[in-house]
């Protein structure tokens, strides 16, 4: 191994690594099930979460004066405890009751302010088969 | 005996329901996974003797073939039991119905997990045959090997697919369905005709590299053939998932409603990785064939894309970050998991026994020169690849050493990759310039100081037009760098090439002449100024993009930009699938009323699934795109709500792409007849055909 090569490695190692833990500790936030969320908060604000839970109704979109989106999401599974969610954007696509959501934003107040709200992706679904577990050959 | 007859004719109407097709393509895939099995386990084991006879070489190579019909065959009988509505199969139950247009049926093989497996299987066992296909001319220690290792990948993925996601089980249900689930409405789209192909052709393309190298380690065949038969493999791999990657981008630009291309999703991520990989592997690659260097380095890329596409079908396959495109959880990570030991395993292992062959023939002299300048770009796209593989598992790494998880976004992702892609544009414009060994003060001077005056005064043109965020102006200035060396290098090429013909350095003949005569380079340029153009896109899309929301009643205007939008209309429309109703928006100029185009942003409602989506309306300009979509109707029907998008030089960004993706066809076609060998009876490897 030649000099350049080791010291354009090392320099590149050191520096690369500055910049990943500098932009992690800015920019990270708790990932937690809505049940967990309302656990962790305790009440308090909690800045900075992706909260992943299930749609469910009561759900409200209004697109005067300006759109807002207001439902509420549970875990997927096990607890049914609910947050309220508000979202200032466009419905996304295929955004309905008993949909898995994934949400990015603020804890305020008892109520978590979306800014970035996405459905799974439909290519994902596995839809359950009818009657009992499908054969297999 | 007579029991066994009693319980097959108490089971008669069972076997009266399975279809012929189906049992065929499940045979199909078993017996492609038998022969893959012998494939892979001859071929190894021959070249772990060392000698084979042509027999043999001849035996795997069919059988090697073999298994890629058989894959075919199955597919085939999976897209029949799709178009003839075969609902008693689950996955086919699961991802049709009968009102769907035929070409979605088709599509519909790869809409789940199991078909797409199938897919999987089929193409990296085909891009095996076609390797396969001139095995008989490679180095005859060489063959065998390269024969078993081309096995284990469709080997690994078909075992998957035969034992843990069959398409092929039947549907257990007491009655026979009359019609399926239907297949999610956001895939019936052209796009899922193109778009998983192409990623699956550039994964399952970049198997081929690891192969060759795996084959050239156990049989030490450790010459420029395998490396540079790899680089023609790596670049179709390469184009095909660029290709793939890109055409993602355009359909959720298209599709999903948000104005934008890339989310930087965990499962987008993964699809990047390998390209980031591959990527510097094409460059470093040159250093090796050149220099005799960065051998070891190059083993180390190959094995790492190979692997991060295998990553890549584990991350959405085993639920353990959660994305929107990741699969249901399933219980088939463990496999990949072991898989990816392996791969690094035997890689490790091989190197090890043959790391005397890997000493490097040189080292490099200077950081002012091309292998220099290489190496470093190849460091930067590792950073960048490193950078986004801890983002993606970040929420798995926190959890691990704090016991909470956390998770990354958008920003994170944007800090740390924006000044490194930054460094790759800058290093392009230097690295095809430089000279190899050392490159003195003056010559860099000469070559330099133009393109660094004109990116100067570029900045400075653009903050005085404006434009005064630090990022923008560095990349314009940047890409316009790049961009006079780029033309620089072709001027100088054109300028020798006329000295040898006599001919005009600038006419048409000329040019042609230089570019026959030195393809590789300058497709190798051509890439290179896709790149530029999409860089450019790209900053003017994210640094200049304007979004509204409003809502307009019939008759009445809205003005944003350079234009004004009209409310004309509703129009409802029944169709076979779904219903629909479209808003009709008059666009027009707002400088002299002249009418551009009537949008038509639409809503529709899916009967079968009963989900709602919404189909953009898009007027794509040299200068800008105009993105609407409809967000709501209210109740009283005469009044819509709209987000508006107006994203400069977003075409620019898909033009870019298509010259990248041509220029990597120009480089890696035709097929590698020119890294053949010849080789005798006796296995001596003689000079490329």
């Amino acid at each position: 191994m030649g000099k350049v090569f080791i010291s354009l490695v090392a320099a590149f190692v050191i520096i690369g690594a500055a910049i990943v833990f500098w932009a992690t500790t800015g920019t990270s936030s708790l990932v937690l099930m809505p049940s967990e969320l309302i656990t962790k908060a305790q009440a308090k604000d909690l800045p900075r979460v992706r909260v992943g839970g299930r749609v469910v109704d009561p759900i409200s979109y209004q697109t005067e004066p300006t759109m807002v989106l207001r439902f509420s999401v549970k875990d997927p599974k096990g607890s049914e405890q609910t947050v309220p969610v508000v979202y200032e954007g466009l419905k996304p696509d295929m955004f309905a009751a008993g949909r898995d959501v994934l949400i990015d934003g603020d804890f305020v107040a008892g109520t978590l302010r979306a800014a970035k709200l996405q459905t799974q992706c439909p290519s994902k679904y596995e839809p359950a088969a009818p009657g009992a577990v499908a054969e297999q050959k | 005996m007579s029991r066994q007859l009693r319980v097959l004719w108490q089971n008669r109407s069972k076997f009266r329901e399975t279809s012929a097709v189906i049992e065929f393509g499940h045979f199909a895939l078993a017996l492609a996974w038998i022969l893959a099995l012998v494939g892979s386990l001859g071929g190894i084991w021959l070249g772990v003797r060392g000698r084979a006879r042509l027999a043999h070489v001849e035996l795997l190579r069919r059988m090697t073939i073999g298994v890629a019909l058989c894959l075919g065959c199955s597919l085939v009988a999976l897209g029949a039991a799709f178009v003839s509505n075969d609902y008693s199969v689950q996955y086919v139950w699961q991802y049709s119905n009968r009102d769907m247009p035929w070409i979605y049926k088709i599509t519909a093989i790869w809409g789940g997990m199991d078909g797409s497996m199938l897919l999987w299987c089929f193409l990296v066992a085909a891009f095996a045959a076609l390797v396969a296909r001139a095995s008989l001319a490679y180095p005859r220690p060489l063959a065998p090997a390269l024969l078993g290792f081309l096995n284990t990948s469709p080997l690994f993925f078909t075992s998957v697919t035969l034992f843990f996601t069959n398409p092929f089980r039947y549907l257990k249900s007491a009655v026979a369905m009359p019609d399926g689930n239907g297949l999610n409405p956001l895939l019936q789209n052209e796009y899922m005709a193109i778009h998983p192909p192409m990623l699956y052709l550039g994964f399952t393309g970049l198997a081929i590299p690891y192969a060759f190298c795996m084959a050239a380690l156990l049989s030490g065949q450790l010459s420029n053939d395998w490396i540079r038969l790899t680089r023609r493999w790596t670049l179709i791999g390469w184009t095909f998932l660029t290709a793939g990657i890109v055409l993602g981008g355009h359909w959720a630009y298209l599709e999903l409603g948000w104005g934008g291309f890339w989310a930087w999703d965990p499962v987008e991520n993964a699809s990047f990785l390998p390209w980031l990989t591959a990527t510097a592997f094409l460059h470093s690659v040159m250093v090796q064939e050149r220099k005799g260097m960065l051998k070891l380095w190059n083993i180390f890329l190959v094995t790492l894309t190979y692997a991060l596409t295998v990553f890549g079908t584990f991350l959405t396959r085993s639920g353990i970050v959660q994305s929107v495109h990741a699969f249901a959880s399933t219980d088939i990570g463990w496999m990949f998991l072991v898989y990816l030991a392996a791969i690094f395993l035997v890689a490790a292992g091989l190197v090890v026994l043959r790391r005397r062959d890997l000493s490097p023939e040189r080292t490099i002299e200077s950081v002012f020169s091309r292998e220099a300048v290489f190496l470093l770009n190849n460091l930067v796209l590792l950073s960048v690849c490193f950078a986004v593989l801890w983002g993606v598992m970040f929420p798995v790494f926190s959890e691990a050493f704090t016991g909470q998880k956390q998770t990354v976004g958008i920003p994170f992702f944007n800090a740390v990759n924006v000044p490194l892609f930054l460094l790759l544009v800058f290093l392009m414009g230097v690295g095809p310039s430089i000279a190899w060994k050392r490159s003195s003060l003056s010559q860099m001077v000469r070559t330099f100081a133009g393109p660094f005056v004109g990116a100067l005064v570029v900045a400075v043109a653009l903050v005085w037009a404006g434009i005064t965020e630090f990022y923008p102006v560095l990349a314009y200035a940047l890409s316009f760098f790049a961009l006079m060396t780029l033309l620089g290098e072709l001027q100088r090429g054109l300028g020798a090439q006329a000295a040898a013909t006599k001919a005009a350095a600038l006419s048409p003949m000329n040019a042609a002449a230089l570019f026959r005569r030195q393809r590789t380079k300058y497709g190798a340029h051509l890439i290179h100024f896709g790149v530029l153009v999409m860089t450019v896109a790209i900053t003017a899309s994210m640094a200049h993009k304007v979004e509204r929301e409003f809502t307009l009643a019939t008759g009445e205007k809205f003005s944003i930009g350079r234009f004004q939008l009209e409310l004309q209309e509703f129009h409802d429309e029944e169709l076979k699938n779904y219903d629909s109703v479209q808003a009709h928006v008059a666009l027009r100029s707002s400088q002299n009323g002249e009418l551009l185009e009537v949008m038509a942003p639409e809503m529709r409602f899916y009967r079968k699934n009963k989900e709602t989506t919404t189909e953009v309306a898009l007027r794509m300009g040299q200068r800008e795109d105009v993105y609407l979509v409809l967000a709501g109707i209210d109740e009283s029907g005469t009044r819509a709500s709209f987000k508006i998008f107006i994203n400069p030089l977003q075409v620019w960004l898909w033009y870019g792409a298509i010259i990248m993706v041509l220029g990597g066809f120009v480089v890696a076609l035709p097929l590698p007849r020119q890294g053949a060998v010849s080789v005798s009876e006796h296995g001596r490897s003689a000079q490329p055909a």
